[in-house]
């Protein structure tokens, strides 16, 4: 949906009063507060969701995304990088490669690499992933697992709980055997 | 948000970047901070490592060095309760009185899926029952063979500031004192301590130091 066409557009800004636009517009180019602008940096697709931007639903990407505005629902978006900017709010399943936390989550969030808090991001909720960064000063509440190989974007449905910490373990893929301690 | 936070220069932006990744990894023990040695810390260790992808619960504020810590070396997962938090807002309003009856409930995993609990300092801003109340949650969270690791100061005295530890070796943690409501320390003694941990057994028992004593718990 938030996909740049396959044809070069031209770079003027797209007409503004449509909240939520899929016209292509450049970041440097882009004083509206209501948006979803896609911009490349180098070779790397990025899209943005402008902090004005409330979206209700399910919002699925193929793209790297950085969020600034207001997301319910669920977000997924499979092998690549979510990052909740300061100005993000989401309550809503999370499913990424990786996700950054600047502003506030509420829900679950997945990761197949890695989740990293931010020291001004809050969390509310579960996270599960690989690796968990979580910055001194940032918000945390809910439980987090971080079983090798625990986190499986690819089978979200199974995973949606609601946004409070879960109350048994549940293990999906049984681990590699504890390290022992020296 | 604080009025700080509006305006972020790209000097600081910098500034958050470098900081973020170190405190994340290291949970950013500072070299004035104290430390404390534990002689019983590595044998709670010892207890989930022997278990499968263990499950802790953690009753201080998150730190995220000690996430990546049991990360790393259990695999497993780790409830974040920051119940000092709650102790916090109903000392604030004056509702101390309502701690017992609030953490009968607050702890809402489900019974016997808890293979170590981590208590540090916590009992010591709870009197005998509000103490007995969390203490009992714990002991039916815990599964067999789980283990409780807390720390309990031995000294009467005003409590003005909460502690977080910090992990730094499986025998070393760091410590950082952050703001408390005063409240004067519930001292219990050891038989208070196995009365009110009704269910699980001491299995190790040190009096540090710094008139703190570090007990280990098993539930059998």
């Amino acid at each position: 949906m938030w996909k740049r066409d396959e044809a070069p557009r031209p770079t003027s800004p797209a007409p503004a009063p449509a909240p939520v636009s899929s016209a292509p517009v450049p970041r440097e180019a882009d004083p509206a507060a209501s948006r979803v602008a896609m911009s490349s940096s180098a070779s790397r697709e990025v899209a943005h969701i402008g902090k004005s931007v409330v979206i209700k639903g399910e919002l699925t990407a193929s793209e790297d995304l950085v969020i600034e505005g207001q997301v319910e629902g669920k977000v997924e978006l499979r092998d690549h990088l979510l990052t909740i900017g300061p100005n993000g709010k989401v309550k809503a399943q999370v499913f990424a490669r990786t996700v950054v936390v600047e502003g506030e989550v509420r829900g679950n969030v997945m990761a197949t690499e890695r989740i990293d808090i931010r020291d001004a991001g809050s969390v509310e909720g579960d996270l599960s992933a690989p690796r968990v960064a979580i910055a001194d000063g940032a918000h945390f509440r809910g439980s987090i697992d971080m079983q090798r190989g625990g986190a499986d974007v690819k089978t979200p449905a199974s995973s949606i709980k609601p946004a409070v910490p879960a109350p048994t373990p549940a293990p999906a893929i049984a681990p590699a055997p504890s390290p022992l301690l020296k | 948000m604080t009025p700080g936070q509006l305006v972020r220069p790209w000097t600081d932006l910098f500034k958050r970047a470098s900081r973020t990744v170190d405190a994340a990894s290291a949970g950013t023990p500072q070299p004035a901070d104290p430390t404390v040695t534990s002689r019983v810390f590595p044998k709670f260790l010892d207890v989930l490592a022997h278990r499968e992808a263990p499950t802790i619960l953690d009753l201080g504020p998150v730190v995220g060095g000690n996430i990546e810590f049991f990360g790393e070396r259990l695999c497993g997962k780790i409830h974040v309760e920051d119940v000092v938090a709650d102790i916090e807002d109903h000392s604030r309003r004056g509702e101390r009185p309502a701690l017992a009856a609030f953490l009968a409930t607050r702890l809402r995993q489900a019974p016997a899926s808890v293979d170590g609990v981590l208590c540090w300092d916590t009992f010591d801003f709870l009197d005998m029952a509000a103490g007995g109340a969390l203490a009992a949650s714990l002991t039916r969270l815990l599964k067999p063979g789980g283990a409780l690791h807390g720390s309990f100061g031995t000294t009467a005295l005003e409590l003005r500031h909460y502690t977080r530890t910090v992990v730094e070796s499986a025998s070393v943690f760091r410590t950082r004192h952050y703001p408390a409501t005063p409240v004067p320390r519930t001292v219990r003694l050891t038989r208070d301590m196995i009365r009110m941990f009704d269910g699980l057994v001491v299995a190790e028992s040190v009096l540090l130091k710094s008139n703190t004593r570090e007990t280990l718990f098993r539930k059998p």
